[in-house]
């Protein structure tokens, strides 16, 4: 069994049994693994301790044997008592002190945030990662406010420890995830809901893999001004526009070369680009 | 010096040519920390400048709408003097310059080249550097620089359009630290010399424009005046005013008096013997003790005129 540094996770996938009734845990999740998930949470709020602790048991085993790490969610007696890689908790949890006391220092703990003063407290608390979210409103959090994308860029500016993208993400609304930043990301309905949880979770990494390479099709990684951006532009015109720039008098300058405004529509930029956008302002 | 019409010093005669754009408005204008766009506008209306200098900067990508400084100007009619303030050495005026160009706007540059964040001096040998090379990519350079004759005497033999000492560093409002340098600038350069930073008042203009500037650049002493519509005004008049004090011929410094009334004729007081008291005192003439000293009591006297003797450097023109 091969031994991964569990920081290298990118797809994140939480056990719901109740949104596939008649299949089996493990099947689901094994079929999860296989596609691509890197890291499995067991989630079950409501189980009773004994269940709770048979399904553990069994994940732990089929886990070790692809050499995915186990989470267990909440209930750090099972986590110990299954052998399981560390724990999740929430803000209303045991506090993170208590549970790394209990755990041990090897233990992974996570922590659910909802905000960059969580994510932050989490940090300095010494959590080895963070769950950034719900971006969006979700069926397994309901009646919790969306911190949509905004948070997401925050936690990519400011959080070094890894943290996750979590909640309501599909391979729908995933691209403008990792646009805003994330380079993990967490489903849960997307993937045991689903029919093929191999396939989804392909597709996850499909997507997760080419925003690290440069963007999901149809985006790249450029730098305007000095900061990061994602665009879909593939000119200098398109650029402008998606800036909101298009018709002030600014100067461009794409990879050291000033662009003439007449060429705008016709400069192409590439995946890696640097741009200037300049302008005159008050001086004397 | 277009409102002095049909006085010996004006219209084309006194036209300050830069570039070969000729220019009626020996007052420059910078557009920085403006109270307010309004203000700004105001400001500039007043100082009835025709050359307002700029900054190239990053666009704001948070905030497009706040900071661009052309939409507060009503277009024609002036030149654009961007600067390259940012640059740290030639290649960095260089690449501002060619983005100020870019703007198709202007192709004059300001080469400014700060070498100290204290002082903000200019680095000479950057600045010439980067005027020399400017020169070659066919702009119209303006260098800002240290008030060194020698060094504006380079930048000119590099092709510079002219030369803009600074009177004090940037900001300071100190005037001119070194007015024996600027006079001379002022007398050896073959091209106009624009009076550039450091000015705090009207006054400190006036004494630049009257040690033989081509014209000043200012723009902190207004923006940052108490009332900057009226500082610009009355900057604008004292550019006018030491320029005309300059041109007219100022007359020579002299040690003593000389009578500005006449000597003649003094009416004396019946009974009195037509002797000051104060000749007796000081052992001069009458003529002396007169020279230059209006109404000068019941000591006026009927001696002649005489001469006063000069003080040794004149200042006259």
């Amino acid at each position: 069994m091969e031994k991964r540094n569990w920081r290298d996770f990118k797809l994140y996938a939480i056990t719901a049994a109740n949104y596939h009734p008649g299949r089996d845990l493990l099947e689901v999740m094994e079929q999860a693994i296989l596609g691509g998930a890197d890291i499995v949470q067991l989630r079950a709020k409501d189980a009773p301790k004994e269940a709770l602790l048979r399904d553990a048991r069994a994940l732990r085993e089929l886990t070790a044997r692809y050499g995915v790490p186990l989470i267990v969610n909440d209930h750090i007696d099972v986590a110990l008592a299954a052998g399981a890689d560390g724990a999740h908790i929430g803000q209303d949890d045991l506090p993170l002190a208590e549970a790394r006391r209990i755990l041990g220092p090897d233990a992974i703990i996570g922590i659910s945030t909802h905000n960059l003063a969580q994510a932050l407290a989490a940090e300095r608390g010494g959590a080895d990662y963070i769950g950034v979210g719900p971006v969006y409103p979700t069926g397994t959090k309901p009646g919790r406010a969306a911190v949509t994308t905004a948070y997401v860029r925050e936690a990519a500016a400011n959080v070094s420890i890894p943290w996750v993208a979590i909640g309501g993400i599909t391979l729908a609304n995933a691209g403008e995830v990792l646009a805003a930043g994330a380079t993990r990301i967490c489903a849960v309905s997307a993937i045991v809901g689903s029919e093929r949880p191999a396939e989804v979770c392909r597709a996850f990494r499909a997507k997760l893999d080419a925003a690290r390479a440069g963007g999901e099709p149809g985006s790249i990684a450029i730098t305007v001004n000095g900061r990061r951006e994602r665009t879909s532009a593939r000119t200098v015109g398109a650029l402008v526009e998606s800036l909101g720039l298009a018709g002030k008098s600014l100067v461009v300058e794409l990879n050291g070369e000033i662009v003439a405004r007449e060429a705008w529509a016709t400069a192409a930029i590439a995946d890696g680009a640097s741009l200037e956008l300049v302008h005159f302002v008050g001086g004397g | 010096m277009a409102t002095m019409e049909g006085q010996a010093h004006d219209g084309i005669g006194d036209e300050l040519i830069i570039g070969g754009k000729s220019l009626r408005s020996r007052f420059f204008l910078g557009t920085g920390r403006f109270p307010s766009p309004a203000v700004f506008r105001m400001a500039l209306e007043a100082s009835a400048a025709e050359v307002v200098t700029f900054a190239v900067r990053r666009v704001n990508l948070d905030y497009a709408e706040d900071d661009a400084i052309l939409q507060h100007m009503d277009g024609s009619g002036y030149t654009y003097l961007p600067n390259t303030s940012g640059a740290g050495n030639a290649d960095e005026a260089v690449r501002i310059a060619k983005l100020a160009r870019a703007a198709g706007l202007s192709d004059w540059i300001k080469v400014e080249i700060s070498a100290h964040p204290r002082t903000l001096l200019p680095d000479p040998i950057e600045t010439l550097r980067a005027t020399e090379r400017l020169v070659r990519e066919g702009f119209v350079v303006l260098p800002y620089t240290s008030d060194d004759p020698i060094l504006c005497r380079r930048l000119e033999e590099a092709g510079a359009a002219a030369v803009m000492p600074g009177g004090a560093p940037i900001g300071t409002g100190l005037g001119l630290l070194n007015p024996y340098n600027l006079g001379l600038i002022a007398e050896e350069a073959g091209v106009p010399v624009i009076v550039d930073a450091g000015i705090g008042s009207a006054a400190d203009i006036v004494q630049a424009m009257e040690l033989g500037a081509s014209g000043i650049l200012v723009n902190t002493p207004v923006a940052k005046a108490l009332d900057p519509v009226g500082m610009a005004r009355a900057m604008r008049l004292a550019v006018e005013a030491g320029r005309l004090s300059y041109l007219s011929g100022r007359i020579p410094k002299r040690r003593y008096a000389s009578a500005s009334s006449e000597t003649e004729g003094v009416s004396v007081l019946p009974g009195g013997n037509g002797e000051g008291r104060y000749a007796a005192a000081y052992g001069v003439s009458n003529a002396e003790a007169a020279h230059g000293r209006q109404a000068a009591g019941p000591a006026g006297s009927r001696a002649k005129a005489g001469d006063g003797s000069d003080w040794p450097e004149s200042g006259t023109r």
